[in-house]
């Protein structure tokens, strides 16, 4: 069971700007999570907190019972895997990119016949583990590293917008990808979006970010019968005429 | 064939003066605007080596152990300065820091070579000391800068790679692996290039000092040979103490990349 993350009035200013003001919010165990909102909303942001790339200029994240800042940020951040938005793949082939976290930390044994099962999750065939990882197209890359993230057996899953440089084609077979992570292996899968229709294909939970606050937080189908605030309705108003047209 | 050394008088060298004379004219002529810094050049570079062979002189004379090893550091003080300088930050740590690796690197290798290896006496002994010491600060000063320029160029470009890396559970040295290497070898490729071609494309400045000086030339390929191990030595442990240790002030204690620190 993957722990719960927590996040305790946290904030964050970079140069003078507040990109996060007071975000307080629970992910449960094995939740699927989508963070909407315009941008320099402050949606990756959140996700780096998450993932310890960057800290908080007040409040705490919890990793179940213990704060983010009592453990060690090389071994949370292979329980708390993250996937970015270009998709960025290391020199060599397919198989030296999945094998890239097991050689970060040479006493993690790592059975070679993840690299095929890891791969299968994330959409790519067994094909592709011997060729050159930098030719592949952009989709393939970031179902490299969505499989790559997987090699550490991570509990929860954050994904940067990882379609935003995909084709409606590679976007729906990816977006059913993370559909079925949730579901076979139980992850938590927390993802930035600005497209709300593949937040509510993707279903589970909503969470708006509006001028780096929460201004909504809801189930999928809760949030695209009516969101709440007023901020809420423009958001949603505004993107699905932006994506009719 | 007489051995025996011309001391150039002032005539001489005021007529050598003279082909900067032709080199400014060429400047104004081509319209390259270089006539106001070659005018400088020329009397900086006539009154910086006066000074410095007066000060010497007087070193030279008096023999103080203590005031040698002053100008060692001295020498030591304005190189990291100056590598720091050429930085796009060049802040007291990174001084500290490329100081500290020089003075390493640099004394390390003066040690080796004139106690260890030729057992100059006295130890403090300035017409050894001072002249290798200048060769060595010189080149090594030279591939500090370039690695710190490549490893700042180097992590910027690659912050992506280094996040991704990151992201994965890697420590920030991980991380910064490539970069680090990268930045080393860009230090040591100078080096590694002349001593491929010295003796075929150029003859060194000491040797060609000692020969004009009377040396024998088997001696003074002796001291060159000497020399150039000296200054890979130097370079390589300057080098990897400087990439090193600079590949932390891009990351916090929690493995995280300072974007502050990156260019762009």
């Amino acid at each position: 069971m993957p722990p719960t993350i927590r996040m305790d009035e946290v904030s964050v200013t970079k140069q003078a700007r507040r990109v996060l003001t007071d975000v307080s919010v629970t992910f449960e165990p094995g939740g699927v999570y989508s963070i909407l909102g315009p941008s320099g909303a402050g949606k990756t942001t959140l996700l780096r907190l998450l993932n310890r790339l960057d800290e908080p200029t007040a409040g705490t994240l919890w990793l179940g019972d213990t704060p983010y800042a009592q453990l060690a940020a090389v071994t949370l951040r292979r329980r708390v895997a993250m996937v970015f938005q270009v998709p960025i793949v290391f020199p060599g082939s397919v198989r030296d990119n999945l094998l890239t976290p097991a050689r970060l930390q040479p006493q993690q044994r790592v059975d070679s016949s993840d690299c095929v099962g890891l791969l299968a999750l994330a959409g790519l065939g067994g094909a592709v583990l011997e060729r050159d990882a930098a030719s592949l197209s952009v989709g393939e890359k970031q179902r490299v590293c969505l499989a790559r993230a997987l090699m550490t057996h991570p509990e929860v899953l954050l994904l940067d917008e990882p379609t935003a440089a995909l084709d409606p084609t590679a976007t729906q077979r990816l977006i059913e990808s993370i559909g079925d992570l949730n579901r076979r292996l139980g992850l938590t899968v927390i993802i930035v979006s600005h497209q709300p229709e593949q937040a509510r294909t993707i279903g589970g939970r909503i969470i708006l970010l509006v001028d780096g606050r929460i201004a909504e937080h809801a189930t999928a189908t809760q949030f695209f019968a009516g969101p709440v605030s007023q901020s809420g309705r423009d958001y949603l108003g505004r993107a699905l005429a932006g994506a009719a047209s | 064939m007489s051995t025996q050394l011309i001391d150039p008088s002032w005539l001489q060298l005021g007529v050598a003066a003279g082909l900067m004379l032709v080199a400014i004219g060429l400047s104004a002529a081509r319209g390259l605007g270089l006539e106001r810094d070659l005018v400088i050049a020329t009397l900086r570079t006539f009154v910086q080596l006066f000074a410095v062979g007066y000060v010497l002189g007087i070193v030279f004379s008096g023999a103080n152990p203590g005031l040698i090893v002053g100008i060692l550091l001295l020498m030591l003080g304005i190189a990291a300065w100056t590598v720091a300088g050429r930085q796009r930050r060049p802040t007291y740590a990174l001084r500290v820091l490329v100081l500290g690796s020089l003075t390493v690197g640099c004394g390390v290798t003066l040690i080796l070579a004139t106690e260890i290896i030729l057992r100059v006496q006295p130890w403090y002994n300035p017409y050894y000391l001072i002249p290798l010491m200048g060769m060595v600060i010189g080149n090594s000063l030279n591939s500090a800068t370039l690695a710190v320029e490549r490893l700042d160029s180097d992590l910027s470009s690659g912050r992506d790679q280094v996040e991704a890396l990151l992201a994965l559970g890697a420590t920030s040295r991980q991380a910064s692996a490539v970069q680090v290497r990268s930045a080393m070898k860009a230090a040591m490729i100078p080096i590694i290039n002349s001593m491929m071609v010295v003796g075929l494309v150029s003859l060194p400045g000491m040797m060609t000092g000692q020969i004009l000086g009377g040396s024998a030339p088997l001696i003074a390929i002796k001291y060159q040979v000497l020399l150039m191990y000296m200054i890979a030595f130097s370079t390589a442990v300057s080098a990897f103490l400087l990439t090193t240790l600079r590949a932390r002030a891009y990351f916090t204690a929690a493995h995280q990349l300072r974007h502050e620190m990156l260019a762009g």
